[in-house]
């Protein structure tokens, strides 16, 4: 076998996860080659530093309520849709009101009519972006060029 | 949980189904949390980011192929929404060079499995720490899965849908570069 290729499993054999079988070929293979033996022996005072050691863990509670968390963002979301809706529907009645009641009315400045009608059509172009920008990447899946 | 059970849960899932999601959020949430500890080095993110991934998982569900196990297409999510945070902080630390520089410091958290221990020990642990930081993401996750949780080979195989001769080729990368970055800390 390479050296290159052995090399792998003296992690195995380190962490006991051989089979017999392999574990007598890493043996022998030991035997014969000072440079595996020596790194084994580096691995195994890496091991013996760390014996004992974990990452931080989050405590019995935050675990408990891990679920509870999720939960509460998944009916969070569903919140802010209807949020949503509602404020496109109440914003949908007033840009109606505004161009009814304002707009069409004669009596106000051709300037002060135009500057509202920017701010109007600024304002849908800007709603309308967004809302296709959030279509569009809902249609794709945001994963697949993501690489494991 | 074998493939036939998640499978059907999965299924429950795809019909809104909220109880079988929470069977299957409380069966990964730890190597959810580790994975995402790997990538992102905090624990109070790597908690929110591991949520928020199975938050995205629920919505997506529809797409996932139920013959197939859910860790895998759940861990390139949860490693979509870390890489996501990290780019998110290098742009917010970009102004600030030394802040980003302290931050750098700050080690993972290691802690004692038994408490009772020495100030040499503890200094140890922040060293651990310290070497673990420096390692590149993919290896610091493998590192505390199978190093520090004592994941085995098959568990992390299956959790990371990759065969167990690259688990091993893994973890020797990670270990060796976890040496070195402890033999320039001076624990050798």
């Amino acid at each position: 076998m390479q050296e290159d290729n052995f090399k792998p499993l003296l992690m195995g054999y380190l962490d006991s996860e051989l089979t017999e079988l392999e574990s007598i070929r890493v043996e022998q293979h030991l035997e014969q080659c000072a440079e595996c033996a020596r790194e084994l022996e580096e691995f195994r005072r890496l091991k013996e530093v760390t014996r004992n050691m974990r990452v931080a863990t989050p405590d019995a509670r935050s675990w408990d309520e891990y679920w509870s968390h999720v939960y509460n963002r998944l009916e969070r979301r569903v919140g802010w849709v209807l949020v949503s809706i509602g404020a496109i529907l109440i914003l949908s009645y007033g840009v109606y009101s505004l161009i009814a009641k304002f707009l069409l009315r004669s009596d106000f400045p051709l300037i002060v009519r135009f500057g509202a009608v920017a701010i109007v059509v600024g304002f849908c172009t800007l709603l309308i972006s967004v809302l296709r920008e959030r279509l569009f990447m809902s249609r794709i899946d945001k994963y697949e060029r993501i690489k494991r | 949980m074998n493939l036939a059970d998640e499978g059907s849960l999965i299924e429950r899932c795809k019909n809104g189904d909220r109880e079988a999601f929470a069977s299957i959020v409380n069966h990964y949430m730890r190597p959810a949390y580790y994975v995402a500890l790997g990538y992102v080095g905090s624990p109070e993110d790597a908690l929110d980011l591991s949520q928020d991934a199975f938050v995205n998982a629920f919505r997506h569900i529809k797409r996932f192929d139920s013959s197939r196990k859910f860790f895998p297409w759940f861990y390139s999510i949860l490693k979509n929404l870390c890489m996501n945070h990290l780019t998110r902080e290098r742009r917010r630390h970009e102004s600030s060079i030394d802040e980003m520089a302290e931050e750098g410091s700050v080690p993972i958290p290691v802690e004692a499995i038994n408490p009772e221990q020495s100030a040499v020990r503890r200094d140890l642990e922040v060293k651990v720490g310290m070497a673990l930081r420096r390692l590149r993401a993919k290896d610091r996750e493998i590192i505390i899965l199978q190093h520090f949780q004592d994941y085995s080979y098959q568990e992390i195989a299956d959790l990371l849908g990759i065969p167990i001769g690259t688990v091993m080729s893994r973890l020797y990368g990670a270990r060796r570069a976890l040496r070195r970055e402890l033999e320039k800390l001076g624990v050798t």
